[in-house]
């Protein structure tokens, strides 16, 4: 099967005072990925200048970009008009629903939005008591289930899943134990872990650590860029080491 | 006298929910008068402003801007998952 060579950053935290300089680091991206991911808080603060900002440091780009967003994204309650500046200007933003990209000859699907949290298995909140804690439970368990259908539906050689909230704890290691619950949730890797999927990638935890795994071996990298420390990573995706 | 824990949740606090910032995940440490302000932010007009927010919510404490720029450095090589 054709390897696939992706590029993978979140938590760009894009201002007015940064414009352009990121996007300097953008070239020569094609000579070295197929396809660039964004796993949210591409803004600082999710006003729509921001967005705006977002969609041109990514526009035009020689290969297809697939973002979601993250919760900056979504502070200013702008986030539909953001995912709809992006899209206008050709980038693929995903909100709990999946795409197919044929990159080289090989079909890749991926699966993403925002994620959310709730904490980790044995030490995470459970739909119980309060509104307010049923709420943000059933908020994460809701993500999870469309994550879910939109993975059994995709019928392609790679599967990718793209968060900004964790899957797992493993790729917070060097956040305070105390914040687990508001960095991601063991729901979302129990659903992409029961139908499957070769990556998955994350954002959110800028202290967390790059590499995991779920507790079903699905591969976790979290690209935040304070993680990463460089402009994206790059994940080379291959039955046989051809990359 | 405030306790140095209320203070620093409150520069916390201010630096998450004030407009010019909106920034989450800084370590704010309080030790006497002295207040320190640690992590990575991703420009440097962002970092003074936090500084600048974070001397508003404690007029009465000497700030110590100890926050980094996040460097963008060239990718590296890929990482193969077969």
């Amino acid at each position: 099967m054709t390897e696939l060579r992706i590029a993978a950053v979140g938590d760009v935290h894009l201002g007015e005072d940064v414009r352009g300089q990121y996007r300097a680091r953008l070239t020569g991206l094609e000579g070295r990925a197929d396809v660039l991911l964004l796993a949210g808080d591409l803004t600082r603060h999710g006003t729509l200048a921001e967005g705006r900002l977002v969609a041109e440091e990514f526009r035009d780009l020689p290969i297809p970009v697939v973002a979601v967003l993250g919760n900056h994204d979504y502070h200013s309650d702008l986030q539909y008009e953001i995912m709809s500046e992006m899209r206008d200007h050709g980038i693929i933003v995903l909100d709990d629903d999946a795409v197919v990209i044929t990159c080289r000859g090989a079909r890749l699907g991926v699966v993403g939005g925002k994620g959310f949290g709730g904490g980790f298995a044995g030490k995470c909140a459970s739909e119980f008591g309060e509104r307010e804690i049923k709420g943000f439970v059933s908020h994460t368990r809701s993500i999870a289930d469309s994550w879910q259908r939109a993975l059994k539906e995709l019928d392609t050689d790679y599967k990718i899943v793209l968060s900004h909230y964790s899957p797992v704890k493993e790729t917070l290691e060097g956040e305070p134990l105390e914040i687990y619950p508001f960095l991601g949730s063991y729901l979302l890797a129990e659903a992409v872990d029961t139908v499957g999927a070769d990556l998955i990638f994350h954002g959110h935890a800028h202290k967390g650590s790059e590499k995991g795994m779920t507790p079903g071996g699905i591969r976790v990298r979290n690209v935040a860029l304070p993680v990463l420390g460089r402009a994206y990573g790059l994940y080379c995706l291959s039955e046989h080491d051809s990359c | 006298m405030e306790a140095p824990q209320y203070v620093a949740a409150r520069v916390q606090r201010a630096l998450a929910e004030d407009d010019r910032t909106s920034e989450l995940g800084i370590r704010v440490d309080v030790r006497g008068d002295q207040l320190f302000l640690r992590g990575h932010v991703t420009g440097e007009e962002h970092r003074r402003l936090m500084e600048r927010v974070a001397q508003e919510a404690a007029p009465e404490l000497h700030v110590h801007n100890e926050l980094q720029v996040v460097q963008v450095r060239e990718p590296g090589e890929d990482e193969h998952l077969d």
